[in-house]
């Protein structure tokens, strides 16, 4: 599955507002973003300055960046905004503006029509990567740009390192949840406290491993009252208003599962769910295996007729090592690990 | 918040733990967190993050064994159908174990940041080692970067060793203190470029390979039968022992002859099982034009009488001993950089007058040919290269094969203002880099000889002179292999100099007309290279004909009929490939 600029978009502006990171500049194409300091320190590694600014209190200054979904038709949008920028001579505006990005936009990229020399042999390169430390490591990560106007443009699709970095953020800040369902703002009036259902929920990952990989995902949730299991817990999750505060005139009902007994629970439900599904992968992972060992076995099976008995013992341990390879490359196994779980107050139904 | 725990519940159904085929585990840390926290009362995870983070972990969810997820997770880069092909291949039919032989300027190294790229989306890779020659190191590095947005990391220090993704060079990694931390790790995948380096399996760099613990396994090399399928096996056998059986069985079923293999047909279905070969001109890989100028030169009077000294010592030498092949190689090349430059000369001769006894009659006649050098003055190829230079005002570089003749180059370019850059196989990894990122930015001309031949892409330059030439197809194809290849986006010109009336001019012939190689986009050189030399090797055969020629006309008699069998073996190779889809 991939995403479209759109998708992803959604994603980024969901994970900012999250963080309550100050919009600058918004469009369907970019957002220009100055981070909160939680979200700040997700993103940009720079555990150093985090550490000084908490020993010294020094007021933190967060970095601010513009995260381009659409590259290709952002920077057309930059030429287009830039052509009638540039006759007015508005370059050296100071404030920031997509104008004033779009102007520097292009002509760091040589793209304009009057831009750069074409092509001269003897140029000089303004390659980023051209500096002395790129020559010596191959590639230097970008180092942030400080102070007002200095805004490093990103471009944030599927596949690139930020949006997968915001994906971990977002896992780390929200894997272990513990939430109510709102009541509304009636249920404060009425007489009787509404009855409220724990739930053990958990977004189980389940990995199918040989020398090749399938993945699935399975959002369980098990009422700690009941022992009910719910199996697309998530949506219905998702359809409800959910509040971290504990809401006023509702009580809780008793637990008749304790949350490891939920999990055994659900791990059991999970197990029977997956011993249905067709394992003729892993079989043909096996035979594949089998027939590898097989040469393997063949081949060494000549070579250890040596007589010398010190290389003898070289061979056999050559042997040993490339048995246990070939196990580690095309065993199969299932792995079950989770994303995210936590603690959920449902309204009793 | 206290909980409660009636045991009193039914107990589900009774049902048996159901077994699976597969061993399953189940990760429960999570759980321990969730308690502690419980325990604790907090902190809480925010419900959008954790929205967000299900949306993302849906989102890459691989959800099939056999379809390739890389090519959604890369920007920037779309691959050509045959490096796709390969990858997908290298995935399903080889389970990541495989030589990837493609023909030079393929893109073999697309192919293995395609194939590492999905084996790191898929989540079975973690640690790689990447080892490849010591001027490689930061190419790769950044184009694992920029291309596949792969974090790998050079080599410097003894940390570095520690990062998950590791480029290399296999010289400094198969020694100490190296070698043992890195044998007693493990690694998910290892790539190794330029792979016939490890053919020789008494050498310390293949049973160092044969000694690292590895999952898949990549081999990258572009001449993987140059000469002797012994060496074919030993790359095969790195990877997986056993797979053409032992030697003996290897022997018996496909050798004749160190060169000659016999059943083809079974061999190369053998081969397929571990091995792919792109070649150009197959499939819909579109490069650009070969452009060939030969440009002939009159050699002044000096430089005549200069050559053809040398030549009649040259020939009247070889007469004296009887015609011993062996121990007439510095004579051979006497002749050849007679051609190139009289530095070139002159160096290898007074060379060979310091080994000669003092009272040995020879001595006098090379004195005579020194003198001679002496008498030269101009350079006519020297000459000429600066007026193409000139005229085209574009980069370019300057092949040659001998180190006097680029030394007195870059003298002479820059007596005459043209910026030019050295390359040449002597020079460390960072003195390479560095050469090259000049020949970027700054230099106009870089002037290298063959040793630099291997491993450097030149895409941003399109013209090539062909200062002199190697006797050798193949070396001449490395040339070109430079700068003609994928991502080169003009049409290449090459420039041949060849100085007429003397050996090099039959060279030329050879090459350009015989076996058209400079226009051969058909690849399948190396396959005329093979039949033809299952005797002898080509550039020895042009040597002993060089040689043993008495007259001019008997030296163009020999070499067209070398031209003929060449030609001959062509256009078979051409037949068969149309035969064989």
């Amino acid at each position: 599955m991939t995403l479209t600029a759109q998708e992803v978009r959604k994603h980024v502006m969901e994970y900012l507002e999250a963080t309550d990171c100050t919009i600058i500049e918004v469009s369907p194409l970019h957002v220009t973003v100055k981070l909160s300091p939680r979200a700040d320190r997700m993103l940009t590694d720079r555990p150093y300055y985090w550490g000084f600014v908490e020993r010294t209190g020094a007021a933190p200054e967060t970095l601010s960046f513009t995260f381009v979904f659409d590259p290709e038709q952002y920077d057309h949008a930059a030429a287009q905004a830039a052509a009638p920028a540039r006759t007015r001579s508005a370059v050296n505006q100071p404030q920031v503006s997509l104008n004033a990005e779009a102007a520097a936009e292009p002509a760091a990229a040589g793209t304009a029509p009057d831009g750069a020399p074409a092509g001269g042999p003897p140029g000089v390169s303004a390659d980023p990567q051209d500096s002395i430390l790129a020559r010596y490591f191959g590639v230097v990560p970008a180092l942030p740009r400080l102070g007002p106007g200095m805004i490093r443009r990103e471009d944030v699709i599927y596949g690139s390192k930020r949006l997968n970095q915001i994906w971990a953020a977002a896992r780390d800040e929200g894997k272990c949840l513990q939430l109510f369902e709102d009541p509304g703002s009636r249920q404060r009036m009425t007489l009787f406290s509404a009855a409220y259902e724990p739930w053990l929920g958990v977004c189980y990952k389940v990995e199918m491993t040989c020398d090749l990989k399938r993945e699935e995902l399975h959002f369980l949730g098990i009422s700690l009252t009941t022992g009910k299991i719910a199996t697309d817990f998530g949506s219905r999750l998702d359809r409800l208003e959910l509040t971290p505060r504990l809401p006023e005139n509702i009580h809780i009902q008793p637990y008749d599962l304790s949350v490891s007994g939920g999990a055994d629970r659900l791990e059991s439900y999970l197990t029977g769910q997956l011993a249905g599904m067709d394992y003729s992968w892993a079989e043909q992972a096996r035979e594949r295996l089998k027939l590898e060992l097989s040469i393997v076995d063949l081949y060494y099976a000549e070579l250890l007729k040596e007589p010398d008995e010190e290389k003898k013992q070289a061979i056999e341990e050559q042997y040993n090592a490339r048995r246990t390879e070939t196990a580690w490359q095309y065993e199969p196994q299932v792995a079950v690990s989770a994303v995210t779980y936590g603690l959920f107050h449902l309204r009793s139904s | 918040m206290t909980q409660l725990s009636r045991n009193s519940l039914p107990q589900v159904e009774g049902q048996a733990a159901p077994l699976l085929p597969v061993p399953l585990s189940f990760e429960r840390n999570w759980l321990q967190d969730l308690e502690s926290r419980l325990e604790k009362g907090g902190p809480w995870g925010d419900w959008k993050c954790s929205r967000l983070a299900v949306q993302g972990e849906q989102s890459g969810l691989v959800t099939s064994f056999d379809e390739l997820q890389c090519t959604k997770h890369l920007s920037g880069l779309s691959p050509l159908p045959h490096q796709l092909d390969t990858a997908h291949k290298v995935l399903f039919e080889m389970s990541g174990r495989a030589i990837l032989a493609d023909e030079v300027g393929l893109g073999k190294t697309i192919e293995a940041g395609l194939i590492l790229k999905e084996y790191l989306v898929r989540g079975l890779v973690g640690k790689v080692l990447i080892l490849v020659p010591a001027s490689l190191v930061l190419q790769w590095v950044r184009e694992l970067n920029a291309k596949f947005g792969i974090t790998a990391v050079a080599q410097k220090k003894a940390y570095s060793w520690g990062n998950d993704i590791v480029v290399a060079s296999l010289d400094t990694a198969k020694r100490d203190p190296h070698k043992e931390l890195l044998l007693s790790s493990e690694y998910d995948m290892l790539i190794i470029d330029e792979a016939h380096k490890l053919k020789n399996k008494k050498s310390t760099n293949y049973q160092f390979v044969q000694q690292l613990r590895k999952k898949y396994c990549l081999l990258l090399t572009a001449t993987p039968v140059q000469n002797d399928l012994g060496e074919l096996f030993n790359l095969i056998t790195l990877l997986k022992p056993g797979q053409l059986g032992n030697q003996g069985d290897f022997a018996a079923n496909f050798v004749v002859d160190k060169r000659q293999p016999k059943n083809e047909v079974q061999l190369r279905g053998e081969l397929s099982k571990v091995m792919i070969r792109n070649r150009r001109g197959e499939g819909p890989v579109n490069f650009t034009k070969r452009k060939v100028r030969n440009i002939p030169l009159i050699l002044s009077p000096e430089e005549k009488a200069l050559y053809d000294g040398v030549t009649a010592f040259v020939k009247d030498t070889y007469q004296e001993s009887g015609g011993n092949l062996s121990s007439m190689l510095s004579l051979v090349t006497l002749q050849r950089e007679v051609c190139s430059s009289r530095d070139a000369v002159f160096i290898t001769l007074v060379n060979l007058i310091k080994k000669l006894p003092a009272d040995s009659p020879k001595r006098d006649r090379m004195m005579e040919l020194l003198q001679s050098i002496r008498t030269v003055k101009t350079n006519t190829k020297a000459e000429k290269t600066m007026e193409l230079i000139r005229d085209m005002n574009e980069k370019v570089i300057v092949f040659t094969e001998y180190r006097a003749t680029q030394e007195y180059l870059l003298q002479y370019f820059r007596d005459h203002g043209l910026q030019c850059v050295p390359y040449s196989g002597g020079m460390n990894r960072g003195k390479k880099d560095w050469m090259m990122d000049l020949f970027r930015g700054r230099a106009q001309v870089m002037i290298a000889t063959e040793a630099g031949g291997e491993g450097i892409n030149l895409q941003f330059c399109h013209h090539m002179i062909n200062f002199d030439l190697p006797w050798n197809p193949m070396r001449v194809e490395q040339r070109i292999g430079r700068v003609h290849r994928l991502g080169q986006q003009n049409d290449v010109v090459i420039y041949n100099l060849s100085t007429q009336g003397t050996i090099e001019e039959h060279i030329l012939h050879l090459l350009h007309e015989k076996i058209n190689m400079f226009e051969m986009v058909i690849g399948g050189l190396d396959v005329i290279l093979e039949r033809f030399e299952q005797k002898e090797s080509l550039e020895k055969s042009l040597y002993k004909i060089m040689l043993e020629a008495r007259s001019d006309e008997e030296l163009r008699s020999s070499l067209d009929h070398i031209g003929e069998s060449l030609s001959g073996l062509s256009q078979e190779a051409r037949k068969e490939s149309r035969a064989t889809p």
